[in-house]
């Protein structure tokens, strides 16, 4: 039996007041086995707990600009690791690609799997996203 | 896997990995705040108390529940499973310090490990399952983002074979069936579950079957011996477990049959497909008669064995032969929780109660009774009670299968407020405090979301909850439970959790991250429900804290819980405060220490601050026999 069956067979809530938790069940608003790429300027970043939120302006098949809003790991997520909020900062205003998990309302939203920052280098958000 | 980061390290060992060969990839190691000297030695030595919590070594039973042997060294396994000949386990074992899970084969006799696979930092393997001739093993990687099913040598030699790519996530393996050429998994998410079978013939373009798929969750299928069924775990939308059998041809129209009437671990195949084993949710192990030919029948299950103990051991794995029993004991051996009540010197005041599996134990807000979480030895269930400290007559506030979390008292004492896990979401309830009447829904948060209960205002107006880092008001004014929408009362950069009101409610006491990564610190900020909390602030802890964060009632004092980390010893702390004309705080003191470990609860304070109630472990009266139904 794997953990991830354990996760949800055994009683894990020997919670206790106080202990940091994951926010939400991912799969619950993306579908991960519905992947799609984009391609676009990085506008804007929301770099706050739960998540953050990134805007990429798309062009559209009909030249139209479409805003993609794309959901990353929390902000202490990154703090611990060799890639944080600079890294983004750097490339707002320039082009970046992000391939997500798409939002199960087939809305113009998804979960960061991979996130090309202008400068080439790779973010992966996975295994935690994937 | 995705439940909760509080289960599982995978949650939080997302990696920053090579997804493309000519990018520059970056995230790979840790950041330098990260790697400081100081917060390094601190993980460590979390990582050393988590191993010394959870760690144990594989251990065989024969058939009628006594132990024959132990496998391997001590370790955390996230699964194990006997080979065909009964020779070798393989086991997922995790690395803590690289945040990793890898693969290993153990000689049962002499305990000597191989190791066959070796996961960069945060990259993992799960699932092994054996080839029915033994020399082989496939599993599931995730690297560089990718999931996949490899296979290689069981001796460790030879390349890694990759059988499926998958295109998505959260697969499943489970089971190679017996005349080699199929795998059986499923993918399950919050939506529901599909179950597959992938041929092994051909290349790697392989592509599973689906046998069928379920707006319910699906685990753990496995092939009858002669591959014409397979057995399955569904889990329910109150996540209630059972196992049940249908046909792997996905246009038959055979099944699916229930066996179990509530199951802990898969179902077996055993005896040459003649019998179905499992663990029930009282720890028994059942054995069912089945018959696959000419069609699947079985009868009711039966009782093979349970062990007398307290805290059975995990089932891992069931020989085909049905003689050998693959189990992890609990960690730290069998322990019970004793209710106990002390004074502020860390003096023992009462015993409440007789031990029992017991966790979260709470004042109410009078003092004379107790809320506890209690697990029952019958049923494997976890339900909240409340206990008169004066008579320990206990009283059920709730009975059902529901994980339960962040059990508080009302300000009044007239209810128990609650998170219960209910189909992927976790509702907020209240249910009278003398167990009377019906659950009443408080609120629903963003589905799939995790919320907690960290207070309610002394008026009962608004709760204070947590969730993903963020603390949250949830208003109690509107009379719809669905009308009820959080508003973000303090959300940053930084982890803030556990806001906890001061008693005349113009402050707000809460954990933070801000200060260092990895390390909580307590801090208070001026309090208006009305609006976001402003930039003005004071810490009151310098040295780490971890939970049981506390006003006393006269709003004079704050209590927490110290972090200690050479020891995994209790340590409550107490700061002198003032809250008129403005907050100040005199510097913390150590109230009193006891052996760990120990868990704590926020209502492990009296009111007035004068005792503190714990469930302290204590040995447990051991049978050596199990019981046998044979």
């Amino acid at each position: 039996m794997t953990s991830r069956t354990k996760l949800f067979l055994l009683v894990f809530a020997v919670l206790l007041s106080g202990q940091s938790w994951a926010h939400h069940n991912m799969t619950a608003v993306f579908d991960f086995n519905d992947r799609v790429t984009v391609t676009g300027t990085l506008t804007a970043i929301d770099w706050r707990n739960p998540h953050t939120y990134f805007t990429v302006e798309v062009k559209g098949a009909a030249g139209a600009i479409e805003s993609w809003q794309i959901e990353g790991p929390s902000p202490s997520f990154f703090r611990i690791r060799d890639v944080g909020k600079p890294d983004f900062q750097d490339s707002v205003g320039k082009t970046v690609t992000v391939e997500l998990s798409r939002a199960r309302d087939k809305s113009r939203s998804g979960l960061i799997r991979t996130f090309t920052l202008s400068n080439g280098k790779i973010v992966s958000a996975c295994p935690q996203n994937c | 896997m995705k439940i909760s980061a509080h289960v599982a390290v995978i949650l939080i060992a997302a990696s920053l990995c090579l997804t493309q060969a000519t990018g520059q990839v970056v995230g790979q190691g840790l950041s330098a705040e990260a790697k400081s000297k100081d917060v390094a030695e601190a993980r460590a030595k979390r990582n050393a108390q988590t191993f010394q919590n959870k760690a144990s070594i594989l251990t065989l039973l024969d058939r009628y529940g006594k132990q024959t042997g132990k496998v391997g060294e001590r370790a955390m396994y996230d699964s194990a499973i006997l080979s065909p000949d009964g020779k070798r386990v393989a086991g997922i074992k995790q690395d803590l310090d690289n945040e990793s899970f890898d693969l290993f084969v153990m000689d049962v006799a002499t305990g000597a490990a191989t190791r066959l696979t070796t996961s960069a930092r945060t990259e993992y393997v799960y699932s092994p399952v054996w080839s029915p001739d033994g020399n082989r093993l496939a599993y599931v990687s995730m690297r560089g983002g990718q999931e996949r099913i490899c296979a290689r040598a069981a001796t460790g030699q030879g390349a890694e074979e990759v059988l499926y790519n998958n295109p998505g996530a959260n697969m499943d393996l489970s089971d190679w069936s017996l005349d080699g050429q199929f795998l059986t998994f499923s993918i399950s998410d919050i939506k529901g579950g599909v179950l597959y079978v992938l041929k092994l013939e051909g290349g790697s373009d392989r592509k599973p079957v689906e046998i069928f798929h379920s707006d319910l969750r699906i685990f753990e299928s496995r092939f009858s011996p002669d591959g014409r069924y397979l057995s399955y775990i569904v889990l329910d939308k109150a996540d209630k477990a059972e196992i049940f059998v249908r046909s792997s041809d996905p246009t038959a129209n055979a099944g699916p049959w229930q066996i179990s009437d509530g199951t802990f671990s898969p179902g077996f195949w055993v005896g040459g497909g003649k019998e179905l084993y499992y663990m029930a949710r009282d720890r028994s192990i059942m054995a069912a008669e089945v018959s696959t030919s000419p069609s699947f029948s079985f009868k009711k299950p039966r009782l093979l064995f349970r062990q007398e103990v307290p805290v059975p051991d995990q089932l891992m794995y069931i020989s085909a032969d049905g003689e050998r029993f693959l189990v992890l004991p609990p960690a730290r051996g069998q322990q019970l929780q004793q209710v106990t009540i002390f004074d502020r010197k860390g003096q023992v005041v009462k015993k409440v109660g007789e031990p029992a599996l017991y966790t979260q134990p709470a004042f109410s807000p009078g003092g004379d009774r107790l809320l506890v979480m209690k697990e029952d030895l019958k049923t494997g269930q976890q339900d909240l009670w409340v206990i008169d400290v004066n008579t320990t007559r206990a009283t059920r506030i709730t009975d059902d299968t529901r994980v339960k979390v962040t059990p508080l008292w009302s300000p009044d004492g007239k209810y128990i407020f609650y998170s219960a896990l209910l189909d992927g979401d976790w509702p907020v309830y209240r249910k009278a405090a003398d167990g009377a009447g019906k659950e009443e829904l408080l609120f629903r948060y963003t589905p799939g979301a995790f919320v907690g209960l960290s207070d309610i205002s002394s008026d009962g107006k608004f709760l204070v909850c947590g969730s993903g880092g963020v603390v949250l008001l949830v208003p109690l004014t509107v009379s719809d439970p669905a009308a009820r929408k959080p508003v973000d009362y303090l959300r940053d950069e930084f982890d803030d959790e556990t806001g906890r009101l001061s008693p005349d409610g113009r402050f707000i006491a809460y954990r933070s991250d801000e200060a260092k990564p990895e390390r909580y610190e307590v801090y208070v900020r001026p309090f208006d429900a009305a609006k976001p909390a402003d930039d003005k602030k004071w810490q009151v802890s310098k040295d780490g804290v971890v939970a049981m964060l506390h006003w006393r009632g006269d709003g004079k004092e704050i209590f927490f819980r110290g972090q200690e980390l050479d020891s995994d010893d209790l340590v409550v702390m107490a700061a002198e405060v003032e809250t008129t004309p403005t907050f100040r705080v005199a510097a913390p003191k150590v109230l009193f220490r006891l052996p760990g470990p120990v868990k704590d609860s926020l209502g492990a304070i009296s009111h007035d601050g004068q005792q503190f109630v714990l469930a302290i472990n204590v040995p447990a009266d051991k049978t050596e026999h199990a019981s046998s139904g044979q």
